[in-house]
């Protein structure tokens, strides 16, 4: 499962960023806390696609399609 | 002069900070093709050097490498003396991490870093507070607590930070410097046991956000705040449009008062009040938009608008920031590329900017309003509901929109990405809401009008000399025997095939100085004295002159398309810092508007 699938108001923990993740991008997202044991919390999902919007630690980030769905997450709770 | 560096994450508060430091006197560097903006103030007897704000050492974008390129330059020379970097006390992981890559950077340059915990009111009225002498032990460097906003604990830094810059060597612990390896690690680990909770800072921005993001309420507000900055920029900025033109229009009688009749006051009056007067009059129009701008920038709003547009306009191979410089390209395209800068994707805010002059500016409104007129009756309805003089003008508004939403498709679609810094992916960091600080809004303002002046000024003013030189020499027979006149009739051939004569010719040649000089210009042509302000009587001449119906439609889709205004074209140079592109989009747009005016003229009868 990836972070684009995960429904609003629902919790998961980051399992891995993907491979395939640009390496500039995948470090901007570890410094930005997306890394492995790290708890999100989804907090909307926009209609027709839009970007989600996640709680991180002390961040609200939002993020696009392409980037949601590069990131592994462990298991929903 | 010794130099102490700011720097800092984007909304930590280091503008305001910057400002409070160095009261009133600044200078903004800007780098061409770039968004960087290095701005520098003096402090006690230092100079202060505010860096632009960055998520991160390890870049992303072209524009963030170039900052991050300067700051590695700044770290390198002798007389940097100190390195402040302001932290969000409300957000203390994400800020260390960044802190950590700062003091990492530092060290290796034998740089002395001072940690600032800026909008620390916020931490208390939260119920926190943070043990700044614990926390400096730990990380090896100074740390104060302030607020910049409120002024809590300004003064003791203000106080503190010259004696540090003084003898920074004595305000280094080498043994507690951290790796930066683990420098996720060790923000976590200091966040934890200093930081404030997470989930109460985050508890207000949330609440508003299930508003302001929400499906139904979340876009009836976006329309309601986009309104309100279209309103702004149009019957806002009109008084003080009018107030400009009527304080040169005054400067002009006087100062021509004392030169008398004779060429030289035709040329101030004409050439230098009236040339460089039109353009100046929209410097009152840049600085409300870019004060509305800012205010919303400031208040977080930008970030959630973005959010809102970025799925549409992302089929067009724009940003969801984009849609803020496209709105204001319908006032006038120069604050609208200005506006680009926010654009964090250089890729996507090429193509924004390339298509902006294609939004039907205030400029462009008195030609719609002339030809309209022409070629429509005015109590023509559509189905009997619609004026469709009204029709016509959302209509021109729409073609052009629609012309640049295909441009920039095509763009996108068909020009290949050079290198991986030209874009980013759309990762946004929705900050918190704040109530704006008027300083670094006052600042913004000023500079913004500052830098359309000398970035349009220059071409404006050979334009203006040069068209009128064109035009009044040789001084007999008016207009149409001047040199002006004869490369009108020279170039009617170009003209002809889309159904007008040399008269149009000239006007559209006039219109490179400001598109609205088109009505003034054809009214001196038609014999109509002071044709701006008596449209439908120029109308009544030109239809009695006959004008065809595809023609007439032709010229219209000309002005929606074609690059004329030289302002726009020095602008987009600077912003775009290639040459090339802004001669290559003149062309293009030229020939696209060529074809289309031809295809009207031919197919419409």
């Amino acid at each position: 499962m990836t972070l684009w699938e995960i429904p609003a108001k629902n919790s998961a923990q980051i399992d891995a960023l993907s491979q395939a993740l640009n390496p500039a991008v995948a470090a901007r997202l570890s410094e930005m806390g997306f890394t492995p044991g790290q708890d999100v919390y989804c907090l909307r999902r926009s209609p027709l696609q839009g970007p989600l919007v996640v709680q991180l630690g002390d961040c609200v980030y939002s993020l696009e399609r392409d980037v949601a769905n590069q990131i592994h997450l462990a298991h929903a709770s | 002069m010794k130099r102490i560096i700011l720097v800092g994450k984007p909304n930590c508060g280091k503008s305001l900070l910057f400002n409070q430091l160095t009261g009133l006197r600044q200078k903004v560097a800007n780098f061409p093709g770039v968004t960087v903006e290095l701005k520098s103030g003096q402090f006690k007897e230092f100079e202060l050097v505010d860096f632009p704000g960055t998520y991160s050492l390890h870049t992303l974008s072209k524009d963030e490498e170039i900052a991050v390129v300067k700051l590695k330059e700044a770290m390198q020379q002798e007389n940097t003396a100190v390195v402040v970097c302001v932290l969000d006390a409300t957000r203390m992981e994400r800020s260390l991490v960044f802190g950590l890559q700062v003091q990492a950077l530092a060290k290796a340059h034998d740089k002395t870093v001072v940690f600032v915990l800026n909008m620390i009111d916020e931490v208390r009225r939260y119920g926190f507070d943070i043990d700044t002498t614990q926390l400096a032990d730990e990380l090896g460097s100074p740390v104060f607590a302030l607020s910049a906003k409120t002024l809590i604990g300004l003064s003791e830094f203000q106080k503190a930070l010259p004696e540090i810059a003084r003898q920074p060597e004595q305000y280094r612990n080498e043994q507690s410097a951290i790796a930066p390896e683990n420098a996720l690690i060790v923000a976590r680990e200091l966040s934890k046991n200093h930081g404030v909770n997470a989930d109460v800072v985050l508890k207000k921005q949330n609440r508003i956000d299930s508003f302001m993001l929400n499906n139904v309420f979340g876009g009836v507000a976006f329309l309601f705040i986009m309104f309100f900055l279209f309103q702004s920029i149009f019957t806002w900025a009109t008084p003080l449009m009018d107030a400009v033109e009527f304080a040169i229009g005054e400067l002009a009688v006087w100062v021509t008062g004392f030169t008398g009749e004779g060429m030289t006051t035709d040329f101030l009056s004409d050439a230098i009040f009236g040339g460089i007067g039109s353009f100046l009059v929209f410097v009152p129009q840049i600085m409300v938009l870019t004060l509305i701008i800012g205010v919303l920038e400031d208040s977080g709003y930008l970030a959630r608008a973005a959010l809102i547009c970025h799925k549409p306009l992302s089929y067009f191979g724009l940003s969801g920031r984009s849609f803020i410089p496209y709105l204001s390209g319908h006032a006038c395209a120069i604050p609208a590329i200005m506006a680009a800068r926010t654009i964090e994707s250089p890729r996507k805010r090429l193509f924004t900017m390339m298509t902006i002059p294609l939004m039907s500016c205030s400029a462009r409104l008195p030609v719609y309003a002339l030809l309209i007129a022409v070629l429509i009756p005015a109590d023509a309805t559509l189905m009997g509901i619609f004026n469709l003089q009204g029709v016509a003008f959302f209509g021109l508004y729409l073609f052009g929109i629609v012309t640049a939403l295909l441009v920039s498709f095509f763009l996108h679609k068909f020009t290949h990405q050079h290198d991986e810094k030209s874009d980013m992916p759309f990762i946004l960091e929705l900050p918190t809401y704040r109530l704006p600080h008027w300083k670094p809004l006052m600042y913004r303002v000023v500079n913004s009008g500052l830098a359309f002046i000398k970035r349009a000024g220059p071409v404006i003013f050979w334009v203006s000399v040069v068209i009128w030189v064109l035009g009044y020499f040789p001084q007999h027979g008016g207009l149409e025997n001047s040199y002006l006149g004869k490369i009108g009739h020279f170039i009617e051939p170009i003209f002809e095939p889309l159904g007008l004569d040399w008269r149009y010719g000239v006007a559209i040649l006039m219109s490179f100085l400001a598109r609205e000089v088109f009505v003034g210009a054809l009214g001196t042509l038609f014999g109509i004295e002071g044709a701006d302000e008596n449209i439908s009587g120029l109308a009544e001449n030109i239809q009695a002159d006959g004008l065809a119906l595809g023609a007439g439609i032709g010229l219209l889709l000309f002005y929606v398309v074609a690059l004329q205004c030289v302002a726009t074209v020095a602008v987009l140079r600077a912003e775009t810092g290639k040459a090339r592109i802004a001669a290559g989009l003149v062309v293009a747009y030229g020939l696209l508007a060529y074809i289309i005016a031809l295809l009207a003229a031919n197919l419409i009868n």
